[in-house]
C-alpha cells in the first residue's frame, strides 16, 4: 500500500505545475477569444467603413444628379434664343431676308427632320436563362465530358 | 472550505441571484407593457434610420431641335438648427442682408431654443445658388476673422443649414409659355404642373417618387434602387419659329391696337404645331405674376381656350362642303342681288352692296355673305352640318394640351337652332370655334382632304430611349380633288384681289375673316375680330398659318389687319424653314 502511494506520489504533479497548466489553458483561451474578437472587430470596422462610404456615395450621387440637372439648365440659359440672338447681333450678324438666300441642289442631302436625343427603343429579346454545363453537371457528368473531349468525341466550341 | 467563509459565499450567491431575478423582472415588465415596447421600438428605429421620399428629377421639355424649354435648377432650403446656433444675432443679420428676411422674426425664431419638437426650423426656400454662395463666403470670412473665439459673443453662422433641391426652370422665359404651362403649388399646397404641357403630362414628367428606408447604421447600408428620372418630352414647337411669331404678334397687336391675338403655324402634312403664339404671355420663372395680367376670364392659352365667332374664314369650309357634295362647281354662277332671305332672316354683304353675277371664286374673293348663305341653303342643313362635324367644328381637336375648349356648333334639333342659323353659320357667325379648331379644319383643304391629329408632343424620352409619335390621320372630310380645287381657287382669289397677304415668289392660298362680335344687345359692327387663314406653297404645302386679332382699332377689316401680318409671317417662315421660291423649287426638282 505504501508502495502504491509512493508511486502515485512520485508521478503526481506538483501543485504549482497544475496551477501553471490551468493558468496556461486560461491564457490560451483568452488569447483565442481575443483573436476571434480582434478578427470580428476588424471585419466589422471594415464593413462599417464601407457602409459609411456607401452612404456618402449615395449622398454624392444625389448631389451629382442635382448638379447635372442644374448644369444642363445653365447651359440652356447660355444658349437660349434671345441670348444667341443678342450675341449674333453683337458680332455683326443680322437676320437673313428671303431675297438674300441662295438655294442649290446638293445630291444626297436629306433635310433634318428633328433632334435625336436618345436611341430608339430596341426590340425586346427573350433570353432563356442557360447556365454553362460547368455549373450544373455532376462530377460523373464532368468526367464523362472531359473524357469525350479528350478522345475527340466532343468538340469544344470557341 | 472553512466554515467562517460560508456566510460570505452565501451572501454573494444571494446577491447575484437577486440581481439576476431583478433583471428578469425588469425584462418581463418591459416586454409585457405593450405601450412601452412600441415606444422603445419607435425610439430605436428613429436612431436606426429614417423613411425618406426620393423624388425623381422632373423630365425636361425640348423643342423639335433639342433646345431645352423646361429644365431644372438647384435651389436651397435655408434652415437653422437652434441647438447648434452660437450667435443668433449674426445669423439673423446675415439672413436679413443676403436673403432679405426680417431680422426680428428670424432672431426670435432662433432664440426660442431647441425643443423635442423643434430641432430644425425652415427659414426660407427656393433660394438660388448665388445667394447661398454669398452666405457661405460670409461664413468663411467670419470663421477666418474670429477663429479663436468660441463664446456666444463671437460672430458665427454656426447652425445654418442648406438643403439643396430642384426647382423648375424655363431657360427661354416667356417663350411658348402658353404651351408649356408651369409647375406651381395647387390648392392643397402640393407641387403640380399647371396649364399646358406641364399639366397635361404632369404624371409622366414628375416620374414615380419612392419612399425608402435609409439606415443610419453603416452596417445596414444598402444600395438604394435607381430612381429613374421623369419622362422627358420633345415638342413639335420650333423655338425659332415660335420666337419669331411671338415677336410679330406682339408688334402687330401694338401696331393695330388690338386687345389680344394668336398666331398658329401648323405643318398640314403631319399635324405638327410649329408655333402657337398668343398674348399675353408670362415669364414662367416668375409664374406667380401671371395673375397680374391674366385677369378675369383671360385664358392662359387663347389658341385652345378661347372660343369666338370666326367670321369669313369659315367660308372656306362652307364652299369645301358644297364642292365636295357636288352642290356647286367652281364655275357655278350666282347672281348676287345684295340680299338673301333664309329662315325669315335677311342676309346682307359686308358692304350691303349687290355684286351681280359671280362664280364661286368671285364669291370667295369678295367674301360675299349672300352667296355663301345661298350655297349653304343649296347644300342643305343635314349635309352642311355633317360636313362641319367632319371638319371638327364643335369638337375638341384632341391636342395634347390641357384646357382645350370645344366651341359651339348648333345643329338642327338643338333647342336654340333656327333655320336662319344655316345662313349665318355659312359665313362664320352664330358658330364659335377656337383658333386651333379653325386651323385644323382648314388643314384638311391644305392637306389633300385629310386632317392630321394636331400634336404638340413629337417624341417621348424615357429610360434612355426616344420613342417618336407617328402622325396620324383623324379625318377625311373632303376628297383630295375637292381640296386641291379649293386651294387653287383661294390662291387665285388672293392674286385676283391683289391681297396684302401675297408674298412674291410663292403661291399661297388663303382667306380673310372679319367677324362681328355678339353681345347681349346684338352684334357689334364697329368693333370686330379679324383673322386670316392661309397656307403654302399651294402645290406642296409646308405650313398653314392661322392669325386672329381681337378688336383691332386700326381697322375693322381682316384684309387690312390680319392679311398683312400673314405676309410678314410667311416672309420669315420661308427663311426659317428654308423653302425656296416656287420657281427655284420647281427648277431644282426638275434637275
Amino acid at each position: 500500500m505504501d508502495r502504491v502511494s509512493s508511486i502515485s506520489q512520485a508521478y503526481s504533479q506538483a501543485p504549482w505545475r497544475k496551477q501553471l497548466q490551468i493558468i496556461g489553458l486560461f491564457l490560451l483561451l483568452v488569447v483565442f477569444v481575443a483573436l476571434i474578437a480582434g478578427i470580428y472587430l476588424n471585419v466589422t470596422a471594415r464593413a462599417a467603413t464601407l457602409g459609411r462610404e456607401i452612404l456618402m456615395m449615395q449622398s454624392q450621387i444625389q448631389n451629382l444628379d442635382l448638379e447635372i440637372a442644374d448644369l444642363e439648365t445653365r447651359l440652356a440659359i447660355a444658349n437660349s434664343g434671345q441670348e444667341m440672338q443678342d450675341r449674333s447681333i453683337a458680332l455683326g450678324f443680322h437676320p437673313v431676308e428671303k431675297d438674300e438666300m441662295t438655294f442649290i441642289a446638293v445630291p444626297g442631302y436629306s433635310p433634318r427632320w428633328g433632334a435625336v436625343m436618345a436611341p430608339a427603343p430596341e426590340p425586346v429579346e427573350v433570353v432563356s436563362a442557360s447556365l454553362p454545363a460547368d455549373y450544373t453537371e455532376s462530377l460523373f457528368d464532368w468526367l464523362i465530358r472531359r473524357a469525350q473531349i479528350q478522345f475527340g468525341r466532343l468538340e469544344v466550341l470557341p | 472550505m472553512k466554515m467562517e467563509h460560508v456566510w460570505r459565499y452565501t451572501l454573494l450567491g444571494t446577491l447575484f441571484t437577486v440581481m439576476a431575478g431583478l433583471i428578469v423582472v425588469q425584462l418581463l415588465r418591459i416586454q409585457l407593457n405593450r405601450a412601452q415596447v412600441d415606444k422603445f421600438i419607435e425610439q430605436g428605429q428613429s436612431y436606426a434610420g429614417e423613411w425618406r421620399t426620393f423624388y425623381p428629377v422632373r423630365g425636361q421639355v425640348y423643342d423639335r431641335w433639342g433646345n431645352l424649354l423646361a429644365g431644372n435648377t438647384t435651389v436651397y432650403q435655408v434652415g437653422v438648427e437652434p441647438a447648434n446656433v452660437q450667435n443668433p444675432h449674426t445669423v439673423a443679420l446675415a439672413l436679413n442682408v443676403v436673403l432679405g428676411l426680417d431680422y426680428n422674426e428670424v432672431y426670435q425664431n432662433i432664440t426660442q431654443g431647441p425643443t423635442s419638437q423643434l430641432v430644425y426650423l425652415v427659414l426660407d426656400d427656393y433660394v438660388p445658388q448665388e445667394k447661398i454662395d454669398r452666405l457661405q463666403q460670409y461664413a468663411g470670412d467670419i470663421n477666418g476673422a474670429y477663429s479663436l473665439g468660441d463664446n456666444q459673443e463671437t460672430p458665427s453662422l454656426k447652425g445654418l443649414a442648406y438643403q439643396p433641391h430642384l426647382r423648375r426652370n424655363y431657360p427661354e422665359k416667356d417663350l411658348a409659355s402658353n404651351v408649356l404651362g408651369y409647375v406651381g403649388f395647387d390648392q392643397d399646397g402640393d407641387l403640380h404642373g399647371l396649364y399646358g404641357i406641364e399639366a397635361k403630362f404632369d404624371e409622366l414628367l414628375a416620374g414615380l417618387p419612392q419612399r425608402l428606408w435609409v439606415p443610419n447604421d453603416p452596417n445596414r447600408a444598402e444600395e438604394l434602387p435607381d430612381i429613374p428620372d421623369g419622362t422627358s418630352l420633345m415638342l413639335t414647337i420650333d423655338r425659332e419659329i415660335q420666337a419669331t411669331m411671338e415677336n410679330i404678334l406682339d408688334t402687330s397687336i401694338e401696331f393695330n391696337g388690338a386687345e389680344s391675338g394668336t398666331i398658329i403655324v401648323v405643318e398640314p402634312k403631319t399635324g405638327d404645331i410649329l408655333s402657337m403664339a398668343t398674348s399675353p404671355r408670362v415669364d414662367l420663372n416668375r409664374y406667380w405674376e401671371y395673375e397680374d395680367f391674366l385677369t378675369g376670364s383671360t385664358p392662359f392659352n387663347r389658341a385652345i381656350s378661347q372660343a369666338y365667332e370666326p367670321g369669313s374664314v369659315f367660308k372656306i369650309l362652307t364652299v369645301a362642303a358644297a364642292l365636295d357634295n357636288d352642290v356647286i362647281e367652281p364655275e357655278t354662277t350666282f347672281v348676287d342681288t345684295g340680299v338673301f332671305e333664309i329662315g325669315g332672316t335677311h342676309i346682307y354683304n359686308w358692304n350691303s352692296a349687290a355684286w351681280g353675277p359671280q362664280d364661286i371664286q368671285g364669291c370667295l374673293q369678295h367674301s360675299l355673305n349672300v352667296c355663301l348663305a345661298w350655297i349653304a341653303k343649296e347644300t342643305g342643313p343635314k349635309d352642311f352640318y355633317n360636313y362641319m362635324n367632319s371638319f371638327g367644328i364643335g369638337h375638341m381637336t384632341g391636342i395634347d394640351l390641357a384646357g382645350e375648349l370645344t366651341g359651339r356648333l348648333k345643329v338642327p334639333g338643338d333647342a336654340d337652332w333656327y333655320d336662319a342659323d344655316l345662313g349665318t353659320n355659312s359665313f362664320g357667325q352664330g358658330v364659335s370655334t377656337t383658333p386651333l379648331q379653325m386651323a385644323v379644319a382648314a388643314s384638311a383643304i391644305a392637306n389633300e382632304g385629310k386632317i392630321m391629329a394636331p400634336r404638340i408632343v413629337r417624341s417621348i424620352i424615357d429610360n434612355g430611349h426616344q420613342s417618336d409619335i407617328e402622325p396620324r390621320v383623324i379625318g377625311r372630310p373632303i376628297a383630295e380633288e375637292t381640296a386641291k380645287t379649293l386651294s387653287y381657287m383661294l390662291a387665285a382669289s388672293l392674286e385676283g384681289e391683289a391681297s396684302t397677304a401675297i408674298v412674291e415668289g410663292y403661291e399661297l392660298a388663303g382667306k380673310t375673316g372679319t367677324a362681328e362680335i355678339p353681345t347681349p344687345y346684338g352684334y357689334t359692327s364697329h368693333v370686330t375680330n379679324t383673322s386670316f387663314v392661309g397656307w403654302g406653297p399651294v402645290d406642296d404645302p409646308r405650313f398653314l398659318v392661322y392669325i386672329w386679332f381681337e378688336k383691332p382699332t386700326s381697322s375693322i377689316w381682316g384684309s387690312e389687319v390680319a392679311a398683312i401680318v400673314f405676309s410678314q409671317v410667311v416672309e420669315r417662315l420661308v427663311v426659317i424653314m428654308k423653302i425656296p421660291p416656287d420657281g427655284v423649287r420647281q427648277a431644282l426638282a426638275s434637275q
